[in-house]
């Protein structure tokens, strides 16, 4: 068993000691009051890029467990090809929603769909969402998609269903490099407060004031924000012959 | 330090508001230049208004009935509309929306009524089968200056608050750097404005009598709309180009290495400079021309800011790939749209057909020999 895993067992146990290293107080004025999880917790992830080994098994196993439609991502392992003074290298950045403790898609959502839950989980009630699409553009890490299956918005939910039984989300369950650790920042105890206290991570985009929930260990800042690079060169649905739908929406 | 990167596997996340979303934006923005293109002629009961403010009355009726049709088919669960009704969200933007479109439709049908009363009246006193019917519509009256009055500031309530929530939607989402901008709902209003300006002179030539009046009134105020877009579009980047704000830099640097976003610019200028000068230099003969440009115009400012804002992704190099589909989420939804206009517009045109005479009253009022004619006097 990896150490993530390790630590988020021990730390359900020792959930609601002490105080949090970070404020989790919810942001509650404009993004409405939280509902529902267990206001003890505050889940977070941190993801130590130095260990990602650009594997995209977190990737398949995210759409196995929630059933995510073809040619849509709730997590994707972005990866770059960099060259520097002569030399070239691989460079992986796992992507996925932050739970941002002040995220822009709660407030504009104009039906109430999309909340935080009191563990800060950001979630889509997709029996109220109107598939307004509202909250895909305010998300500024395009972490948001309208799935086509249940025409409502959609994205990662730190695999809720899963954390609520004990469970560990399916791609910290299956990281190989144990690069992705997930826990609960109201226990000082747990990996990633102790991560979060003692190897200063960084976030994508601070400058967006979202406070993310999503911490990365060896985060280089050239893609800390909007990636200034060659686009990608892997599209597996522009190939001929692909049917129109399918074509918008390419990995 | 020189670094080349690459992207190799990234998402590419579709297009979210659809071309939908650009018809609507563009038919509501045209309806409340259309308002206000009336407001002079009737609210204000200036007859020399009077003939553009109907043309005027016929933009903001058609393409105002039309939007909310383009606004529910954006929705990607458009039969849970009422949703909007059963919370309280003065968070967003939308919701208030959700008030405000239904506000503005029904005080735009009664400020309409109010204006259509006297001509309703009229042809509810010619020989005809349907002349009960428009009598019933007048209600027993005719032109009431007063009534109009009340009802055009009511409408024109509905549209300031349109026009604001319209831009402030758009303009409050932080996560596109082109979108933040309080520049945006201004340019929003005046192109908006350029639009109905055009519509009223392509509807100047088709559906009423083409009065060479309205049509060099009408060309007047299109350049001073024109004017106005290139002012703000014009502080817009400047504020981009000189680093007076970030947000502003940021939305210009990347845009500005495209190929294809350099052509919509030249684009753009050309489709504003042109019917400028073309409506400056010679307002009378040219509105067809200068009409359909400025139509043009309105709707490729709204394509470009909101199919093209999307194509530009938050997190990853480059742009996304946009194609317009053929099906309802694109090419058919545009093609829908217009036929419901248009559909909207015979209706209309078919109901009320433009009145013989034409203003100023007293030209025409000599003519007036016939009973109906004295009677509406
Ligand atoms: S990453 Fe995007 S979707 Fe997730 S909470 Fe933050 S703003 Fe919302
Ligand atoms: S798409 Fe759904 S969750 Fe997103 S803002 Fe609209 S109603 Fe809310």
């Amino acid at each position: 068993m990896d150490q993530s895993r390790r630590n988020f067992c021990r730390g359900i146990g020792a959930a609601t000691v002490g105080a949090a290293t970070l404020a989790a107080t919810p942001g509650e004025a404009a993004a409405g009051p939280r509902k529902g999880g267990d206001a003890a917790h505050r889940w977070a992830m941190v993801v130590d890029v130095r260990k990602c080994v650009g594997c995209q098994a977190c990737t398949v196993a995210c759409i196995m467990e929630n059933d995510v439609p073809e040619n849509s991502f709730r997590t994707i392992v972005s990866t770059y090809e960099v060259t520097e003074q002569g030399k070239t290298g691989s460079y992986m950045l796992p992507r996925l929603c932050n739970h941002c403790e002040d995220a822009p898609c709660i407030p504009v959502c104009p039906t109430g769909a999309t909340y935080q839950r009191k563990d800060g989980i950001v979630v889509v009630d997709n029996t109220v969402c109107v598939g307004c699409a509202y909250c895909v553009q305010a998300c500024p890490y395009d972490a948001r998609f309208i799935n086509h299956e249940t025409q409502t918005a959609d994205k990662c939910t730190f695999c809720v269903h899963r954390v609520d039984a004990g469970l560990l989300p399916a791609c910290v369950e299956t990281c190989v490099g144990g690069a992705r650790i997930f826990g609960d920042l109201k226990d000082p105890d747990s990996t990633v407060s102790r991560l979060v206290r003692e190897q200063d991570p960084k976030v994508l985009k601070p400058e967006q004031g979202t406070q993310p929930r999503v911490f990365y260990i060896g985060l280089d800042p050239k893609f800390q924000g909007k990636v200034d690079g060659t686009p990608t060169l892997w599209r597996p649905s522009a190939q001929p012959h692909v049917e129109a739908h399918v074509e918008k929406e390419h990995a | 330090m020189d670094t080349n990167i690459v992207e190799i596997i990234n998402v590419t996340r579709e297009v979210a508001w659809l071309p939908w979303a650009v018809q609507y934006f563009f038919l509501i923005g045209l309806s409340v230049g259309g308002v206000l293109l009336s407001l002079p002629g009737y609210a204000f009961a200036n007859d020399e208004w009077r003939k553009l403010g109907r043309v005027g009355l016929l933009v903001a009726l058609t393409c105002g009935l039309a939007a909310p049709v383009a606004l529910l088919s954006d929705l990607h669960q458009p039969g849970r509309f009422w949703h909007f009704y059963a919370v309280f969200r003065p968070t967003s933007w939308m919701w208030w929306g959700s008030l405000i479109i239904p506000f503005y439709v029904t005080g735009l049908l009664v400020y309409a009524w109010t204006c259509f009363r006297e001509e309703l009246q009229e042809h509810g006193r010619v020989d005809s089968h349907l002349a009960t019917l428009y009598r019933l519509a007048a209600l027993g009256g005719g032109r009431d200056d007063r009534l109009i009055r009340y009802a055009g500031l009511v409408v024109l309530a509905g549209a300031v608050l349109v026009a604001l929530y319209t831009g402030a939607e758009v303009a409050v989402v932080k996560a596109r750097p082109l979108w933040h901008t309080p520049f945006l709902p201004v340019q929003f209003l005046t192109t908006a404005l350029v639009g109905a300006a055009g519509l009223v002179l392509i509807l100047n030539r088709f559906a009423a009598d083409h009065d060479l009046a309205v049509e060099a009134r009408a060309n007047r105020l299109l350049a001073g709309f024109l004017g106005a877009v290139m002012a703000v579009g014009g502080l817009w980047l400047a504020f981009g180009l000189f680093g007076i704000d970030r947000t502003h830099t940021e939305a210009l640097e990347g845009v500005a290495n495209s190929e294809a976003w350099r052509v919509t610019a030249v684009w753009a200028v050309l489709a504003t400079v042109a019917p400028f000068v073309i409506a400056v230099a010679k307002p009378v003969g040219t509105g067809l021309l200068t009409g359909l440009i400025a139509v043009h115009s309105a709707w490729m400012f709204r394509w470009t800011v909101f199919i093209g804002g999307q194509t530009v992704p938050k997190t990853g190099a480059g742009f996304y790939e946009y194609a317009l589909p053929a099906g309802p989420d694109g090419l058919l939804g545009i093609i829908g749209t217009a036929g419901l206009w248009l559909f909207l517009l015979l209706v209309i045109t078919a109901v009320l057909p433009t009145p013989a005479r034409s203003a100023p009253r007293p030209v025409r009022a000599a003519h007036a020999a016939d009973r109906t004619m004295a009677a509406a006097e």
